[in-house]
């Protein structure tokens, strides 16, 4: 059976590098809570 | 259904399916069958990701669930951007660089080959349970909302399935999730606004949100601490994580969607892009459900949703009485939304206050006459538990969307019924063939042979699905278990995955006492312990891990293992 090729590592196509963009999704995971709480406190 | 409708439905299937078909040529070899010969873009991977873990249930359950106890459900997926940071950076590319066809191929690398096995089976058992009630679940709903036999509903799907991830492999999944994803999307996007313009014209929007919130429908987040409920922010949080960790990083049906991807990068990308949108996607979902809520503040909902177990009970003497109860606890409770409405716009606190009391105390009065409904359905036909919420949102597309309309949203739940399935199937064969097959019973047979074992693997676990999904019914309570049984699995396999990457010290037998003790711990928990079972995978995880360590450090890294380090990171 022929081995599975090999495939690149590439910087993300935005933010520089990898680690930025892990931490710009961690900030959105925080703002997305927080919009979700202030939700659930406007319309409670 | 009218004519268009039926119309609308095999048009959508039939792109679905042919599409996917199309794009799948040329997977002739078990490369290009098994991981799309490595050159699938991110977006068709982040799709695929996103149609795999959606099942019809999502869709159908999901709304019914917010219709009757608000939005708190979103707070499951809170963990899964942190997950999905985790994965990118740790797991993808050490699955890509160790050129694996599994994640369980990986850990005979890392550690041995007892190991590999054991989490392969746990795999087979755990995802092969809930193969058959992927195609279940939704069957019993459609039809009873088409009219047609449980088991021809099942063989529709299961033969459309079975066929072109046998003919297509991943490739065919691949495409054809991409087509139900941009379904499903444009499916629900129609279905709100719809729903919102069906609306009484004298309600604004901010009105709407006003009754959904005044009755407890808009609780998106939970801040208080309680180990038994299942939706809160702390057990989204942390139980959600480990969860998330353990189904895309463990589970093979996740794993070999992004192990398609031409480079690591655009691995990376399909799982940030769940990342961002999962949890946007659910609240959306959610929010049809407490919409469909304030459409039958003002439209009389049935008091039974599944319209076969209605008509049944409605020729019964003590079903009048209770009907009664329902259609006069609904006008109150029309009446106090009304007053509510008028008490908010005049500004007067003290009469809001009053008003929202009565219209609250309106609804409980008619969940009480739905739960007594309910309670006669059961001593009428010894039904247990009998719970109609999965009917909530299909009763009111069918009742009350345009023509046209209704196909497309029963064309949105077979897309995502077969998305899940095929994805499933798809993974079982990979494991069956590669983690089994191929290490245990033929080494060294050509490509072809391979290729012709996936496609006999893949057709024996589409028919298994379809004949667990048939005589489902007649299983009963065993498919509830099996349902919870499917959560059993994860902790352990997780843990596994924990120690490869992070405990370089690890040896095979450490790692595989750890497995069996962390099996241990989750059946404790689950047979003597009231604990919800979000928190199954972080006791697992930590069990697996303390006792190989234990036994890493009792024994001593040379006699805890036997082979040595072979990590795929070097």
């Amino acid at each position: 059976m022929p081995e599975i090729r090999d495939v690149r590592d590439e910087p993300p196509p935005f933010l520089g590098t990898w680690r930025r963009v892990y931490t710009a999704v961690l900030v959105y995971l925080a703002l997305i809570i927080t919009a979700c709480y202030l939700f659930t406190r406007a319309w409670q | 259904m009218t004519g268009l409708d039926w119309v609308v439905l095999f048009i959508t299937l039939t792109v679905i399916v042919g599409y996917g078909l199309y794009r799948s040529r040329g997977s002739n070899t078990v490369d290009r069958f098994l991981l799309a010969g490595k050159t699938m873009p991110w977006y068709a991977m982040a799709l695929s990701i996103m149609a795999t873990q959606a099942s019809a249930v999502t869709f159908i359950s999901t709304t019914g669930q917010a219709y009757t106890d608000g939005m708190r459900f979103v707070q499951f997926y809170f963990g899964l951007p942190i997950a999905m940071v985790i994965l990118c950076a740790t797991v993808v590319p050490v699955f890509h660089r160790a050129k694996v066809f599994t994640a369980y191929e990986y850990l005979e690398q890392r550690f041995d080959s007892k190991t590999r096995a054991l989490a392969s089976i746990i795999f087979l058992c755990q995802r092969g349970l809930s193969a058959g009630l992927t195609l279940y679940a939704p069957a019993i709903v459609l039809s009873v909302i088409l009219g047609w036999p449980e088991r021809a509903t099942i063989f529709l799907m299961g033969v459309t399935v079975i066929t072109y991830t046998t003919l297509g492999g991943v490739k065919a999944v691949t495409w054809s999730d991409v087509q139900q994803m941009i379904i499903i999307f444009v499916g629900l996007v129609i279905a709100l606004v719809t729903l919102i313009h069906m609306m009484p014209a004298s309600l604004s929007l901010p009105d709407a949100l006003y009754l959904a919130g005044a009755a407890g429908r808009l609780n998106a987040v939970t801040t208080t601490f309680n180990w038994d409920d299942r939706f809160t922010l702390w057990s989204g949080l942390i139980g959600g994580t480990f969860l998330f960790l353990s189904y895309f990083g463990c589970d093979q049906s996740q794993v070999q969607r992004y192990l398609t991807g031409k480079s690591i990068g655009q691995s990376r990308e399909s799982l940030i892009f769940n990342a961002v949108a999962k949890i946007p996607m659910q609240f959306f979902i959610l929010f049809i459900g407490a919409m469909v809520f304030v459409f039958h503040l003002f439209v009389a909902p049935p008091v039974l949703f599944e319209r076969a177990v209605l008509d049944r009970m409605q020729h019964t003497a003590a079903f009048q009485p209770v009907q009664e109860h329902y259609q006069s606890a609904f006008d109150r409770r029309r009446e106090a939304a009304q007053r509510l409405i008028e008490a908010h716009h005049s500004g007067d606190g003290p009469g809001e206050q009053q008003q929202a009391s009565s219209y609250r105390a309106a609804q409980r009065d008619l969940d009480a006459a739905r739960k007594e409904a309910s309670k006669l359905v059961e001593s009428t036909t010894g039904e247990k538990d009998f719970d109609d919420t999965n009917y909530i949102f299909l009763s009111f597309v069918t009742r009350y969307l345009p023509a046209g309309l209704v196909g497309l949203i029963i064309a949105v739940i077979f897309a995502a019924t077969m998305s899940a399935s095929a994805g499933e199937i798809n993974s079982l064969a990979t494991v069956t063939m590669i983690d089994l097959y191929r290490r245990y019973f033929r080494k060294g047979a050509t490509d072809h042979h391979y290729l012709m074992a996936s496609r006999w693997a893949t057709v024996f676990w589409g028919a298994y699905a379809v004949i667990f999904a048939g005589w489902g019914r007649k299983l009963g309570s065993l498919i509830v278990a099996v349902n919870v049984v499917g959560s059993l699995f994860y902790g352990s396999l997780l843990g596994v995955f924990v120690l490869a990457f992070f405990f370089r010290h690890v040896r095979g037998t450490a790692a595989f006492f750890g497995m069996l003790a962390g099996e241990a711990a989750i059946f404790w928990a689950f047979f003597f312990t009231g604990i919800s079972f979000l928190w199954y995978n972080v006791i697992g995880c930590v069990v697996v891990i303390l006792t190989a360590l234990t036994i890493t450090h009792g024994m001593g890294p040379q006699k805890a293992g036997g082979e040595a380090i072979t990590d795929a990171r070097a």
